[in-house]
């Protein structure tokens, strides 16, 4: 009953506001809307093609022709009440959040069970409990609902809408332990191409918890051929590769440097001309290949921690991103609800969030309307913003690796009956 | 022999006076304001076919131009410098309409292989020829209009193909002397003699509106169209303002600073024409007689000019207001129109143009508009409104402008209703452009070119323009016609696009990366290092002091124990 509530009222809300006279305002901010995902400019793509001419000729549009084929579909069928279909697909994406968030703690408990005799005597404290369990699910739900950032996501009518339903459904999925997730996969892969990190996790989750190679190999194989079908329809429905050029080269060589909540945009305005490759290279790789190594090999036992991991790091380094992305991986957190204490800098994050998310509207206005700041402001905020998200996922990363520590040696730290110190060496 | 070499001479050049002529003229019209506009045509006609000349040898011809012309395969060519706005409203319509800034649209010969390369190149050399910044044309600010622009000359084709066409505008262009002396340089006679004389840039750049033109295009040589000739036509557009002039009474000298001195030698027919139509409200008593006056009746309107032929005797023209200055109503010609930016700050705007239609009939317009890649528009926002009603447009044709590639071309056809206010409204973003792309002085903002409307009108109420087989100005009297194509252009407008701070590039490397190592430090060492226990050595502050304390301690008394030892001994 009281979940009904929740989602009741989280579709109130969105409903409200997506009626509302602030809807406009809330589109059109730059937070919520990147070049990416803007409704505007699939609006513009749906308005290209009927009046016949090739939707990926300019470069306003940067979906793929088979989104774009989806959502003229969407207009068609729904019209005047096309924002029904957004809230629908927010209140669907938490609740599949609710799902995975559930069947990984049952995971949790599992695994709980099976390692109990190897822990520490006084880690009893450190157990998670039948509360726990049950409760972490539902303020993942709880969160996703009611965040600020995905409510305004919602609202403004982004198509990261549409990947965070594929992304949720991929999670729960994966967890779920089934084949299926290499579709929903393959489908965000297609729309903005990070998440192709995940085929990690995927690869991982079937090699640790279901202890088969060919069955990991079969889903990343599966991936991809699912990736490629699409990839060939997109082709298929205008016989032309250009839209390549339009999706996958646009996020990947950042043409447009229109301010966002990322680093690239002024990095890249502000950036030495025979530099721009160079540097151009180097984020890619950062916010792709450079830790996807590593945190799988030291996180292969928790495929679903990798796995927000790694959509944590892409939404703070991606090439476009928005507050939906950092939306959807805050409302993963909960599912490490029991890590909380031990994080150090949770105070300086959560106040550093309050502090950009309001800032940064606010000096926006002050640098593009009044004109008495400046970019460096905006920047300032961005950069700010940045590094409260790399605290968070740095800060559960470690807590991750203290309380597994605490688990086995125990709560007490001391060496040989002397005051000790626990470190990273 | 000797004889006869003499006879092939003169024979040679008697053969090339009769292949070319040049005619000029100067044509003054008072407008109903407290302007005057003159107009000096000049029109050079040789009988020659574009296709097989090789301009090697000109005689009236402009060398300079021909040379361009065969090297980049132009089948026509109009290129026009202008300082200040034709107020089309109040003044009617010029003789030859031109944008604000450069403007410069070419046909090229239907066997051009890469089209695009010609055209950057044909800019550059004109940019050397005349001293302008055409240079800055490339495809990135050209487009190719189909409704817009048709060749004006004699075309070999039945088939009219927009892709050998490129039209552009450089509406930040600042037209100057430099501009005035090489365009006059092209001239038989260049500034030496006849009407070319008369323009002294001390003088010209003294107005209200000035545009130096050049028109290349092939004619038929007979009516029959059996040889084609080509022709240039030059002119020069000035509108003078009596507040500048300090009197409403004109005359030559106080508009140009000297009398006409005489023709130019070269020149076939050398005339004057002022257009007393006006006479009839305000009337002036021109000096001396004029020599004849020629009636003109044209698209149901009767015009009357006062005729003067240049001889050798100079010819001091003035004009003589009789009655003191009245206020009269303004009448408003059939088509006009006006462009502006809405929307406040640098995230959002939109572009409006407003087509007047002054006419008791309907009117078919053409509107092209070439706005530039930082100027994004979205189509969909496109909205047309004829006085509060919705128009639907007969033809729209939108190429999608890509970043630093290609301009946004916009071309719609419309009907507008009788006596009606248009609105084509539509909204673009602004960009963010790299550091290294902006101007010098970034705050002046970016311009969007003028938007141009054409248009047929039926009438030729206000109307001076040339009929499309004209080569003089006297060729446009008594020319009634289907249509009197018009071409309005717009204002430039000027946008401020959101800058950057010029002076980070360093400080934001800095940051940026900074922000990167914070994630990499962390990271790298959760996944290469392992948790261990170790003593813990710090003993806090207080511990940390007495430890430092103690140090100095020993060492103060060692030191004294030392000092002691050495006194001792």
């Amino acid at each position: 009953m009281s979940t009904l509530i929740i989602y009741f009222l989280g579709a109130f809300v969105r409903y409200w506001l997506i009626t509302s006279e602030y809807q406009n305002v809330i589109a059109e901010r730059i937070e919520i809307s990147t070049p990416l995902n803007s409704w505007k400019r699939v609006t513009e793509g749906l308005h290209l093609l009927k009046l016949g001419i090739y939707p990926y000729a300019g470069d306003s549009l940067h979906e793929s022709p088979l989104n774009l084929l989806a959502f003229n579909c969407l207009v068609k069928i729904f019209g005047e009440y096309l924002h029904i279909v957004f809230v629908v697909c927010d209140l669907l994406t938490s609740h599949l959040l609710y799902m995975s968030a559930k069947k990984y703690m049952e995971q949790i408990r599992k695994t709980q069970e099976r390692n109990k005799a190897n822990y520490a005597a006084d880690a009893k404290d450190l157990l998670l409990t039948d509360k726990d369990f049950a409760l972490s699910p539902i303020y993942v739900c709880v969160v996703y609902l009611f965040n600020l950032y995905t409510i305004f996501n919602c609202v403004g009518m982004t198509t990261t809408v549409f990947g965070n339903l594929f992304t949720a459904l991929f999670l729960m999925a994966l967890n779920y332990g089934s084949l299926f997730a290499a579709l929903p996969l393959a489908i965000v892969i297609s729309q903005s191409f990070y998440p192709i990190l995940l085929l990690s996790p995927l690869f991982l989750h079937f090699v640790v918890t279901r202890k088969s190679y060919i069955k990991a190999g079969a889903a990343v194989v599966l991936c991809v051929m699912f990736w490629s079908i699409i990839t060939y329809l997109c082709y298929r429905i205008y016989d032309r590769w250009d839209f390549v050029e339009n999706t996958y080269g646009f996020i990947l060589t950042v043409p447009d440097l229109r301010p966002n909540i990322g680093l690239f945009w002024y990095f890249f305005i502000e950036m030495f001309e025979h530099f721009r490759s160079l540097f151009i290279y180097s984020f890619q790789i950062n916010v792709t290949i450079l830790y996807l190594i590593p945190l799988s090999i030291r996180f292969r036992q928790d495929p679903m921690l990798l796995a927000t991991s790694l959509l944590s790091l892409t939404a703070i380094f991606k090439s476009y991103p928005c507050l939906g992305d950092i939306g959807f991986v805050l409302s993963l957190y909960p599912c490490w609800k029991h890590l909380f204490n031990y994080i150090q800098q949770g105070f300086l994050v959560s106040c550093c969030f309050l502090v950009t998310t309001i800032l940064g509207p606010t000096v926006w206005y002050l640098w593009i309307y009044s004109g008495s700041a400046n970019a460096n402001f905006y920047f300032g905020v961005t950069l700010a913003f940045a590094t409260a998200q790399i605290f968070l996922i740095t800060d559960i990363l470690f807590s991750y690796t203290k309380r597994e520590f605490s688990l086995i040696y125990g709560r007490i730290r001391k060496l040989n009956s002397k005051k000790a110190q626990l470190m990273l060496e | 022999m000797k004889a006869l070499l003499t006879l092939l001479a003169i024979s040679s050049t008697a053969a090339h006076c009769t292949s070319d002529s040049f005619t000029e003229e100067l044509f003054i019209k008072p407008l109903y304001t407290e302007h005057i506009y003159s107009h000096f045509h000049f029109s050079t006609i040789w009988n020659t076919d574009l296709f097989s000349e090789k301009f090697r040898h000109t005689h009236l011809f402009p060398r300079a131009l021909g040379e361009i012309i065969k090297r980049h395969n132009v089948q026509e060519l109009h290129l026009s410098l202008t300082a200040g706005l034709w107020r089309y409203e109040t003044w009617g319509y010029p003789v030859t309409s031109a944008a604000p800034g450069a403007e410069l649209w070419a046909w090229f010969k239907s066997d051009t292989e890469d089209v695009n390369s010609n055209w950057k190149d044909l800019a550059s050399s004109l940019s050397g020829l005349i001293c302008a910044s055409f240079n800055f044309i490339d495809s990135s600010n050209s487009v190719s209009p189909q409704y817009s622009f048709w060749p004006n000359g004699v075309i070999n084709e039945q088939k009219v193909n927009s892709s050998f066409l490129r039209y552009s505008s450089l509406p930040r262009e600042i037209v100057c002397t430099e501009n005035l002396t090489p365009w006059k340089k092209l001239l038989p006679c260049e500034s030496k003699k006849g009407l070319a004389s008369l323009l002294n840039s001390g003088y010209i750049h003294n107005t209200r509106y000035h545009s130096l033109s050049i028109h290349f295009r092939p004619i038929c040589r007979d009516p029959k169209c059996k040889f084609t000739s080509i022709e240039v036509q030059q002119s020069v557009d000035l509108v003078y303002d009596y507040l500048i002039l300090g009197s409403r009474n004109w005359s030559v000298r106080k508009l140009f600073g000297q009398g006409i001195l005489g023709p130019c030698p070269l020149a076939k027919s050398s005339t004057v024409y002022v257009d007393v139509s006006s006479n009839s409200t305000f009337p002036f008593q021109l000096s001396p007689e004029p020599h004849e006056f020629v009636y003109s009746s044209r698209g149901g309107y009767e015009s009357k000019f006062a005729k003067y032929e240049i001889t050798e005797q100079p010819l001091a023209l003035a004009a003589n207001y009789i009655d003191k200055p009245s206020v009269v109503i303004n009448s408003p010609p059939a088509l006009h129109a006006n462009q502006y930016l809405t929307g406040y700050g640098q995230e959002l705007g939109g572009i409006v143009t407003k087509l007047f239609n002054n006419h008791w009939n309907t009117l078919d317009v053409v509107v092209l508009q070439n706005i530039p890649w930082y100027v994004p528009i979205y189509l969909h926002t496109l909205k047309i409104l004829s006085n509060g009603v919705v128009l639907e447009p007969l033809s729209l044709k939108y190429i999608p402008g890509k970043l630093r590639e290609r301009p946004y071309y916009l071309e719609i056809v419309l009907t507008l209703p009788p006596r009606s206010t248009t609105l084509i409204s539509i909204n673009f973003e602004h960009v963010f452009l790299k550091w290294t792309e902006y101007p010098p002085d970034a705050s002046h903002g970016f311009y969007i070119s003028s938007s141009v409307i054409s248009s047929l009108l039926p009438l030729a109420r206000n109307y001076t323009g040339l009929p499309q087989d004209a080569t003089m100005i006297v060729d446009s009297f008594n020319k009634s016609g289907y249509g009197y194509l018009v071409q309005v252009r717009t204002e430039a407008m000027v946008v401020t696009l959101p800058t950057p701070d010029f002076s980070m590039p360093y400080n934001v490397i800095c940051l940026a990366c900074t922000v990167v190592a914070l994630a990499f430090g962390p990271l790298h060492n959760i996944t290469t290092k392992r948790l261990v226990l170790k003593p813990d050595n710090k003993e806090g502050l207080v511990g940390k002091i007495k430890q430092k304390l103690d140090v100095i301690k020993s060492k103060l008394t060692g030191t004294k124990e030392k000092s002691e030892d050495s006194s001792s001994k």
